[in-house]
């Protein structure tokens, strides 16, 4: 049985299998979820846990190390052989019986504790710890790191996350198929179409609802009009990362510009609520290509000052590299992966984009350049696709039916979307109209230990240049 | 102790937001709107604010460090509520791992997320009730 889990899993990734989801549910089934992207099918595989605990994957399946500690601690199932089982997410703080997915009972009172975990540190003569956070110097979101640094060199960086833990997996349990959208939508400004299009498409299987192709196509609008925004922000920030003022500036007023031509159309400036089960929002298809045209009418001169300045360049060039056997091995996803040369875009995994996607985007130096470069080809991959959509939509045939799910609507279903971080997938269950399990599994959840590993052997001051350069959000990995 | 409100230095900490509450707090800095002009700005260190800026619904695990930053603010202060979550309203106010929002803030800028130009405005309006007492100021709660 042991071993069985272990090869079978082990199997499904050097066939090239992506991991979709790894999670347990509460009565002790632990499921891990493949999806081949030469034919696009899902497996699965299951494990009966034995007295609460069942078999690590993590010494030979590095990618799960986290998922198990996850598990570990919302659970408290115990994977045994796990080279690293300190707390990821449990804080000091938690009644040692507290396990938020195992029994609804809340605790009465938090222990009076720090919330501080135990760190790996590196020990030695003319080693230094340098801790930094929780809270930070700028508009960050928090996350606690403690780096062993000799001189200017990093040696070790242990990131201690899920400070903005909000508990989301837990509070959706028992919401019915209308109280979903809104807290799915808000795990995380960035991804939030990917988020919100996950679930609605997870609910339309669930209830046997076949979406027109005009809701699919503004969906497609959707998620790439938000790539475009994310990678907007992103490509601000890697600038600002080495003091190169005059591009972050410009791209932030791009952003800023294309966030007031969303708001215009879909309402919203981030586009949250705009995905529900059974409907999309709507624009008008001269309204959102009007949109991409003045859109590029900034963009192009600005990538313009953005890739002359040689000077940027260089700062790029070989600073936080990592290599295609590393994201491999990680299991990291989107621009991390792609700008290291692995050529897995879920997008080529999804019926309905097939039309539109025409193959990622691939860089092969794995540094700051590359993910740097990489960024401005897929906006304006994107821009092309959100023009061939809405060319589409003035002939697209006209709305569904009113979604009306089942009221005892049941099942299971494992859905995904290439968020502007990478592979986002929903592993979602409902029992008799209700929520049993949800969830979340993002791509940066699998992107934070690269680039922790990544950062070792460069220098103190490259950190947050490298940081940016992986724009690993917070609030989708801590959910 | 009292001090005239001429500007507003403020240190942002994050405390369970979706990010979204930062990205617009980043745009108050660009310059579309370019807080700065007015005395605005977001500050590196507590020791250089005279405000607390809270985004999210304060998680248990940024509950401490969120009053450890409050008391690292020099006096006078005040604590700004940045976001539906921050204000008590937000769809995670009621989970395991929330606190349900920043305790006894002096301004609130509500919004999911707030929109940037309507964020400058109270804040901005906020600024100008207390310089109208004329010279106007900070009360000293700490007294």
């Amino acid at each position: 049985m042991t071993n069985s889990w272990n090869q079978e899993n082990l199997l499904h990734k050097y066939a090239g299998h992506e991991l979709l989801t790894l999670t347990a549910d509460r009565r002790g089934n632990l499921r891990s979820v493949w999806l081949d992207p030469n034919d696009n099918q899902q497996s699965h595989l299951d494990l009966e846990l034995t007295d609460g605990c069942f078999p690590s994957l993590a010494a030979s399946l590095p990618e799960t190390a986290w998922d198990e500690r996850e598990i570990h601690d919302l659970f408290g199932w115990v994977p045994i052989g796990h080279p690293d089982l300190r707390p990821l997410i449990r804080t000091p703080r938690w009644p040692e019986d507290f396990f938020p997915l195992r029994n609804a009972q809340l605790p009465s009172a938090w222990l009076e504790a720090e919330p501080d975990l135990p760190a790996l540190q590196v020990e030695g003569d003319g080693v230094t710890i340098m801790k930094v956070g929780p809270t930070h110097a700028g508009i960050i979101e928090s996350g606690h790191f403690i780096f062993s640094i000799m001189g200017e060199n990093i040696l070790h960086l242990d990131a201690h996350l899920f400070q903005n833990h909000r508990g989301i997996e837990a509070l959706l349990e028992g919401k019915t198929v209308f109280e979903v959208a809104p807290l799915v939508t808000r795990i995380c400004a960035a991804d939030t179409v990917s988020n919100q299009t996950n679930w609605a498409s997870a609910a339309e299987e669930l209830a046997g609802f076949i979406p027109s192709e005009q809701i699919l196509l503004h969906r497609i609008v959707l998620l790439e009009a938000e790539r475009v925004l994310s990678h907007l922000n992103d490509l601000a920030q890697i600038p600002a990362g080495v003091g190169y003022q005059v591009a972050h500036q410009r791209a932030l007023a791009i952003k800023e510009h294309w966030q007031r031509s969303l708001q215009a159309l879909f309402g919203h400036r981030f586009l949250f609520d705009t995905v529900h089960p059974g409907s999309a929002a709507t624009a008008p298809s001269d309204g959102i290509s009007g949109a991409v045209e003045a859109l590029r009418r900034l963009w192009v001169p600005w990538r313009h000052v953005a890739t002359g300045h040689h000077g940027f360049a260089n700062r790029m060039k070989g600073v936080g590299t990592t290599s295609i056997d590393k994201v491999i091995r990680m299991g990291a996803q989107g621009v991390t992966s792609r700008a290291a040369g692995k050529t897995f875009d879920a997008r080529q995994s999804i019926p309905w984009y097939q039309e539109f996607f025409e193959g990622p985007a691939i860089r092969t130096t794995g540094d700051v350049y590359a993910r740097f470069m990489l960024r401005l080809d897929e906006v304006e991959a994107s821009l092309k696709i959100i023009e061939k959509a809405a060319k589409l939509l003035g002939k697209a045939e006209p709305k569904n039916q009113p979604f009306t799910p089942p009221e005892d609507i049941g099942g299971r279903v494992v859905a995904f979307t290439e968020s502007p971080h990478g592979l986002n997938v929903h592993d979602i269950s409902f029992l008799k109209g209700r929520v049993s399990r949800y969830h979340v599994r993002a791509a940066t959840f699998r992107n934070w230990p690269l680039m922790a590993q990544t950062i070792a052997g460069n220098a103190v001051a490259d950190f947050p240049l490298i940081n940016k350069s992986f724009e690993l959000c917070y609030s989708c990995t801590d959910r | 102790m009292s001090k005239p409100v001429n500007s507003l230095q403020i240190r942002h900490v994050g405390a369970g937001s979706c990010n979204g509450c930062e990205q617009e707090l980043t745009a108050l800095t660009s310059r579309d709107y370019d807080m700065q002009r007015y005395g605005l700005d977001i500050v590196a260190s507590p020791r250089h604010a005279d405000a607390m800026l809270v985004t999210g619904p304060v998680t248990d695990t940024m509950a401490r460090p969120v009053e450890r930053v409050w008391e690292a603010v020099p006096d006078p202060k005040i604590r700004i509520a940045f976001g539906d979550c921050a204000l008590g309203c937000g769809v995670f106010q009621h989970s395991y791992a929330s606190h349900g929002g920043l305790a006894d803030p002096d301004l609130t800028i509500p919004g999911c997320p707030p929109e940037p130009g309507n964020a400058l405005s109270l804040l901005r309006n906020w600024m100008a009730a207390h310089r109208s007492k004329g010279p106007a100021y900070i009360e000293d709660k700490s007294n």
